[in-house]
């Protein structure tokens, strides 16, 4: 693959992450639904996972950060260390999604209570109920 | 729905052009050339026996950064975790989940259980195989336990709640297993000082290999097989905590809402 259509490629990734971010924003503070600002916040953090682990990216021809060889030569880490991405981002990523997960459960527990006690979904709504 | 389409397809289209105008610009280019140094740092030492006061002694970088180099970053994710479910459960504090015990029969049709019943035990084996073998290749405790997560919510949508019920996981046990894992974490992240305890010598917090001060380390190795100190014992008691926390949270979510709405009723009229 040539390095033109790499750059390009590397490029689209992010622009096209920045413009999901938007449009999750867009649905986080415009939409009233509390429902559609869940779905736009689980957005919100796909996007913002997938830009982390881009930064750790490295260009072809590049592994993954495991090492094959249990038991390596210095020669063999020094190329292992020389082609791996970065395991730094992906390590701050996987812990993110579970924990992601949970925390957007808690989420939409809170707001089917918000429905039971309300019986509505609109944050409009919602912000004039007082007690 | 026309409106929308167009709005959709400039999108796209902006990207695309704005993508193509940054590369013209020369863009990324020398961003993605070469990983940092701490990237480097971490690849260089996660598996090198002649290094051993640095190695944490796991061929998986991400496995070894998560439980070894930033084990404290994963132990308050792993705090976040359990409040987010202790929150969810507040919620739920009075709602008791065995009232309107129905028998069997509920659910969707024979063709799905019956798929549903062949695929059980291969997800509890991919799950376990994550969690066993997550020192050793990409995944580990969260990964193995949302895999294993999926298996409650299966049974769930398949054959009803009252089926978990049935098979006696209940709220109060699944909470248990929960406290165990994360006991197990616990007592993983003072191992290390009890060992240097008994040895008299100094260890440090969540320590896996041996460091310059702090000569006692977990295992790396039980007869031929590699298992990394302390990353086994971690992935395993994650994916206990991680599994049985998505468990409560699945079983309270299912609870029917006119149940649910009834006992709250009740809980406010008493008040």
């Amino acid at each position: 693959m040539s390095t033109e259509l790499d750059i390009f490629l590397a490029n689209l990734s992010l622009i096209s992450l920045i413009a999901i971010i938007g449009v999750s924003l867009y649905g986080i503070l415009a939409r009233p639904n509390i429902v559609k600002k869940i779905i736009a916040l689980t957005i919100f953090t796909d996007a913002a996972n997938l830009l982390a682990i881009l930064v750790g990216f490295r260009r072809p021809p590049s592994i993954p950060p495991v090492l094959l060889n249990l038991e390596p030569r210095a020669t063999d880490i020094a190329e292992f260390s020389a082609s791996a991405v970065d395991p730094l981002p992906q390590a701050l990523v996987l812990t993110a999604v579970v924990i992601g997960m949970a925390v957007n459960m808690l989420i939409i527990f809170i707001a089917l209570q918000v429905y039971r006690l309300y019986g509505t979904l609109d944050a409009r709504k919602i912000r004039r109920l007082r007690g | 729905m026309k409106k929308e389409l167009l709005i959709a397809m400039s999108m796209v289209i902006t990207v695309v052009v704005m993508a193509y105008i940054a590369t013209l610009g020369g863009g990324l280019g020398p961003l993605f050339s070469d990983v940092r140094p701490l990237a480097k740092a971490f690849l260089s030492t996660t598996l090198d026996p002649e290094k051993p006061l640095f190695t944490a002694m796991s061929p998986e970088a991400v496995t070894a950064i998560v439980w070894d180099y930033r084990g404290l970053d994963t132990l308050f994710e792993t705090a976040v975790f359990y409040l987010a479910i202790i929150g969810a459960i507040a919620i739920y504090r009075d709602v008791n989940e065995k009232v309107g015990l129905k028998g069997s029969g509920l659910g969707l049709s024979k063709i799905v259980r019956v798929v549903t019943k062949v695929l059980i035990p291969i997800n509890i084996a991919i799950a376990i195989s994550i969690a066993l073998h997550g020192h050793l290749t990409p995944g580990g405790g969260f990964q193995a336990g949302a895999a294993m997560a999926v298996m409650p919510m299966l049974l769930i949508v398949v054959f009803s709640r009252y089926f978990l019920l049935e098979l006696k996981l209940t709220k109060g046990l699944a909470l248990a297993f929960r406290s165990i894992g994360l006991t197990g974490i616990a007592l993983t992240v003072f191992l290390p000082i009890i060992i240097a305890l008994v040895n008299g010598v100094n260890a440090y917090i969540m320590q896996n290999q041996m460091k310059v001060n702090a000569p006692v380390g977990l295992p790396a190795f039980i007869g031929n097989s590699l298992i990394s100190g302390s990353l086994i014992l971690y992935n395993v008691f994650e994916f206990l905590a991680v599994t049985f926390g998505f468990s409560v949270l699945f079983l309270l979510l299912s609870i029917e809402e006119d149940i649910v709405k009834d006992q709250m009723r009740g809980e406010v009229s008493e008040h």
